[in-house]
């Protein structure tokens, strides 16, 4: 008995030892993504996309259809689930709405589902089934080119030409964002941007003007120096190295508000990216000030957001706090509330103020590319239930329900004709404040730069650059910090392609 | 040693320092947890130490908002489904590898063995895929079946038959007592206090999984109490108390489960359970 | 004859004890981990179909990454860090609390305790402690002074740190199971041994390595197979402490969190996640088999 033992446990401690061997015997650093890819395009491959690319529409016929009509045929009541990935006080006012739409009529019921994050909303759906997949779900900014790639929806734009939707007052950015291949495949909904938070008691303190925060980095220095140097607060600017914030979005903010391209192939709408840019001169004099601002002791690195609250909890910090930061205009609404809950001593709700989101080095570059999440059908080859998950659709994006929902939460309404109606025409008039974040996106002509990158890794690529500002932040070298990221980034992007086009 | 010489009042200081240093130390963290479960919002920052502030509120809204009512009976179910389940498989088949005669026996226990060395990790994504195929997503059957069978607990109890003295058997066969009698008068009654470290053991496990339950769940209704509380930490994060509030529920259920059950748990495991 | 006949007697009794169980594992472990192995040679779109083979290379590609190897150290310092500390600790409180002497029931039943939390539970209490924005340490203003790390940026931002905390929370929560484990262990061990060498002069100390020791060695083998298992499968401590720990340095990303961790590179790619599963697995098996044979050759299996 012993014997078989001990020699099924000998060969396992032997595979194991053969294995570490192995591993120890390649010199050099190697990516986990080299493995990524089956071809890798080589020069002169008539398959791989290095001639210039052609843009790849897709006809709309080609796509699953949508009937906005079917729904007048239908006497039962249909019910539709929504994956979401709304949290805290914005999934209050989700239900709430959701709640006012159920009631108003009654051929259709929608039941909400919290997936707890943008990210596990995304996996879940990724992983699971056709079958098991809702009737409509909720992806982030980011997930464009992976959604889009899954082949399991109904695009929007089926149903704005079915229901011949007039989308004329709606912002062109939002729109555009989840446009490609010259179809609109999803319509977006929760729309933010970043902008600019900073605590104005700490600048009057400092001897600077309360309403009138910095509007590039240039300025951002100056006016960080003199609250530090005064001492009303112990930094100017709180940073942070997450993926969906300073260490990954914020980056191709600053690239799309100086009318840089982030990735090649007109930033991935004209066709799929194949590299990023980011590792150019532009990301190095972008990373290079961050770097200095924190050397200098003027911002300080709140590490990688996991929370996705940090950097704002650096303004509350009893001890020493910071004086502004960026973050996503969608947290305005949870800030105000927090603040009046006495989270910052000695802080009232009108002592905060936002400011656009400062432009990089000393450049007068107003803008910002659209963020948060937009709406997809999902194919279930049911006409009555795509009928019907539009109709929730087009109640959540009429001009009242976009009110409803900029004013109670922070986010921005995506068309125009909601400023002229219900609680956000108050709120704009009464609190400046929420309408920096729709300002910011009339800004800039609409610009294959300044639309932003679509790329299928977006989330992985992020993560990238985030390790590149993290070691940035913590007095790396920029341009290897950069390289190297760049490097594993167009690794993910060939190894992308080669599984799923 | 000098210890073990010294007067006996040293070593009693020193044991009871050292015990209660640790014990401190075991304290400490669930006495700010409970401190912070306590208190109002705006007075959870300051003062950490000191239970300056109380209301009941917190838990009570950690209750309702955080549905952690409904999480709690989602996962009680579970956990007595796959331990009810773990335990029965258990007998059976640690019964049949101990009593039974059948042709590759050998081959067959040591398939069993094998699986207890398979980490959970490289079957999750696998066993997602089959569990929705088979449209168990979002059910019991997805939550508890695929853990309804355990080598562990056959290991265990194999064990502990194996130390039935063969007369025993033979002496019961001359009674005219077939396999389900002897296991029901002899067997069980012998493994009794093993059978109950093993469902403890059960039970905690299915309690405390958090991969599995967040891989199938995507309905609300269906999430369990680690689930649930992974939702609560992440949607409520400028609530701490909100959070605490809320692990405090999540404990207390099981820490009752094992004050009552404490002396069968180590009654089980003094049985000869860990002995080789 | 007879004999056969009663073998094969035997069989539809057995198949009615075992199928269900066969089944069960057959299906829910041996199934996905074929199929696993299977997979790490092979790259998947992003929904996991369109599955193409790349070959077995895809392996040895993953092991020569940096990410993994960075990843499986992590996780061995983890162990290391966990293991013997969690151990020692239980020991050494079971042995002392194992006394009728008054107040050392209320000593085990707190030490027994943490058992009752779940990784969930033991972790948002310690993030709730180490937090350095609105964690409790973090604002004591006297332990701040002493130790400015746990603040700026905080011990569980700190490269340094991290990886630490985490530790600390996970020996703390697994306290209990040792402790419980190791005591059901010691009551096993006759008093009489204790007396005969108390009465030959042996000291407290000899007493427990040359007695307490090896008569509870199949316990401390046990104990110390699922603590290292359990450090070696750690992902819900990281998930919610650290988020992988602080980047760039990556200090708390273990080989499971390599896996599905949210900053994860490699989870849109099944191939890849499943070439580090089953890398996974080996290791551990090849763990566990260390362990019996080096610790067990030491195993006293009772008199």
């Amino acid at each position: 008995m012993k014997t078989p033992n001990k020699s099924r446990f000998l060969l396992a401690g032997l595979t194991a030892s053969a294995l570490l061997f192995a591993a120890c015997g390649g010199g050099g650093s190697s990516s986990i993504i080299d493995s990524g890819s089956t071809e890798a395009p080589a020069a002169g491959d008539s398959s791989a996309p290095t001639a210039a690319p052609t843009t790849v529409a897709t006809p709309l016929a080609s796509l699953p259809p949508c009937d906005t009509t079917a729904l007048d045929a239908v006497t039962e009541t249909i019910d539709i689930t929504f994956w979401h990935g709304m949290n805290g006080d914005l999934e209050d006012s989700l239900t709430a709405l959701t709640d006012e739409y159920n009631a108003s009529q009654t051929k259709v019921k929608v039941s909400l589902e919290n997936q707890g994050g943008y990210e596990q909303t995304l996996d879940k759906y990724l992983q699971s089934s056709q079958d098991s997949r809702p009737e409509m779900v909720q992806a982030p900014e980011y997930a464009v080119q992976v959604m889009g790639d899954t082949d399991s929806n109904v695009p929007v734009g089926a149903c704005l030409e079915s229901a011949a939707y007039d989308t004329s007052d709606f912002l062109p950015k939002a729109l555009n964002q989840y446009f490609t291949e010259g179809v609109q495949w999803s319509m977006p909904f929760n729309v933010s941007d970043p902008v600019l938070y900073y605590n104005k008691k700490v600048f009057e303190a400092a001897g600077l003007d309360p309403n009138k925060p910095p509007t590039n980095m240039a300025e951002l220095r100056t006016m960080s120096q003199a609250i530090v140097d005064s001492g009303a607060a112990g930094y100017g600017l709180s940073l942070d190295t997450g993926a969906d914030s300073g260490g990954g979005w914020f980056l191709e903010q600053w690239f799309a508000k100086l009318g840089e391209l982030f990735s090649d192939n007109d930033n991935g709408r004209l066709a799929p990216s194949t590299k990023v840019n980011f590792d150019s001169q532009v990301g190095t004099d972008l990373l290079t000030d961050l770097q200095s601002l924190v050397n200098d002791g003027l911002a300080y690195n709140v590490g990688d957001n996991a929370s996705g609250q940090d950097a704002l909890l650096k303004l509350a910090d009893p001890d020493k706090a910071a004086a502004m930061t960026i973050a996503t205009s969608a947290a305005l609404g949870t800030v105000l509330t927090t603040v009046q809950g006495g989270l910052i001593p000695g802080i009232t709700t009108d002592d905060i103020g936002v400011g656009p989101m400062p432009a990089p080095g000393d450049a007068d570059a107003p803008g910002a590319i659209v963020g948060g999440a937009s709406l997809w059908i999902v194919n279930h080859d049911d006409p009555a239930k795509t009928a019907a998950s539009w109709d929730f659709i087009s109640f959540l994006i009429s001009a009242e329900s976009q009110s409803t929902w900029a004013a109670a939460t922070g986010y921005v309404p995506v068309r125009s004709s909601a400023l002229e109606v219900g609680a956000i025409a108050e709120k704009y008039k009464t609190d400046p404040r929420f309408k920096v974040a729709y300002d910011q996106l009339l800004q800039a002509a609409d610009t294959p730069a300044s639309l932003g990158a679509i790329l299928g890794p977006q989330r992985e690529i992020r993560a990238l650059s985030a390790r590149a500002i993290a070691t940035v932040l913590q007095g790396g070298d920029v341009a290897a910090a950069l390289a190297d990221a760049a490097t594993q980034a167009n690794a993910l992007l060939s190894a992308y392609i080669a599984a799923n086009q | 040693m000098a210890l073990d010489t010294a007067p006996k009042g040293w070593r009693s200081f020193a044991r009871y320092s050292m015990l209660t240093i640790v014990a401190l130390f075991i304290l400490f963290p669930v006495y700010t947890t409970v401190i912070a479960a306590l208190k109002p919002g705006n007075k959870v920052l300051d003062n950490p130490l000191v239970p300056d502030a109380f209301t009941l509120d917190v838990l009570k809204d950690a209750w309702t908002q955080g549905r952690l009512g409904r999480y709690l009976m989602n996962t009680t179910v579970v956990a007595l489904i796959i331990t009810s389940v773990q335990l029965v498989t258990s007998i059976a088949s640690a019964y049949a590898f101990s009593f039974l005669k059948f042709p590759m026996k050998r081959l067959i226990f040591g398939i069993f063995l094998s699986t207890m060395l398979v980490p959970l990790e490289v079957t999750l994504v696998v066993n997602r895929r089959t569990i929705d195929s088979l449209g168990w997503l979002n059910s019991f059957q997805g939550l508890t079946i695929p853990f309804v069978a355990t080598a562990f607990g056959t290991f265990l109890l194999r064990q502990v038959f194996m130390q039935i003295p063969p007369d025993l058997r033979e002496a019961a066969q001359m009674d005219g007592l077939g396999h389900w009698g002897f296991m029901k008068e002899v067997a069980i009654p012998l493994v009794r206090p093993t059978l109950g470290a093993l469902g403890l053991f059960s039970f905690l496990s299915s309690w405390n999984q958090y991969l599995w339950p967040s891989l199938i769940t995507t309905e609300d209704d269906m999430n369990t109490l680690q689930t649930g509380l992974r939702l609560l930490a992440s949607s409520d994060l400028d609530k701490p108390n909100l959070i605490m509030a809320g692990t405090i529920i999540a404990a207390v259920p099981i820490l009752i489960v094992l004050v009552v059950f404490q002396k069968q748990l180590v009654r089980g495991l003094t049985a000869g359970a860990v002995k080789g | 004859m007879a004999i056969k006949t009663r073998r094969l007697r035997d069989i539809p009794l057995a198949l009615a004890m075992l199928g269900p169980s066969l089944l069960v594992l057959l299906t829910f472990v041996l199934y996905p981990l074929g199929k696993a192995v299977w997979l790490g040679q092979q790259t998947c779109d992003v929904q996991g179909k369109n599955c193409k083979s790349v070959g077995w290379g895809q392996y040895t590609t993953v092991i020569k990454s940096d990410q993994f190897q960075h990843a499986l150290w992590v996780t061995i310092k983890f162990a290391l860090i966990t293991v013997p500390i969690g151990l020692a600790l239980g020991v050494g409180l079971a042995v002392l609390a194992d006394k009728q002497l008054r107040g050392m029931r209320f000593f085990r039943t707190i030490f027994s305790s943490t058992i009752a939390t779940s990784v969930a539970v033991a972790s948002l209490m310690w993030l709730f402690l180490l937090q350095p924005s609105v964690g409790v340490l973090a604002n004591l203003g006297w332990l701040r002074d002493i130790f400015p790390v746990i603040k700026e940026p905080g011990l569980l931002k700190d490269s340094g740190t991290a990886l630490w905390s985490v530790g600390i929370s996970s020996i703390w929560a697994n306290l209990g199971f040792t402790f419980i484990l190791v005591t059901a262990g010691l009551q096993s061990v006759p008093k009489e041994m204790h007396e005969s060498a108390y009465v030959d002069g042996a000291g407290g100390w000899m007493r427990f390595t040359n007695i307490t020791l090896p008569l509870i060695s199949p316990t401390l083998l046990f104990t110390t197979v699922v603590l290292t298992s359990r450090a070696f499968q750690a992902y819900g401590e990281m998930d919610l402490l650290t988020n992988g720990g602080p980047i760039p340095q990556d200090s708390t990303t273990t080989v499971t969190y390599l896996i599905y961790g949210s900053s994860s590179i490699i989870k849109n790619n099944d191939g890849l996640q499943a070439a580090v599963a089953v890398l996974l697995f080996v290791i551990l098996l090849a763990l566990s088999a260390l362990q019996f044979r080096g610790f067990g050759k030491r195993v006293h299996y009772g008199s």
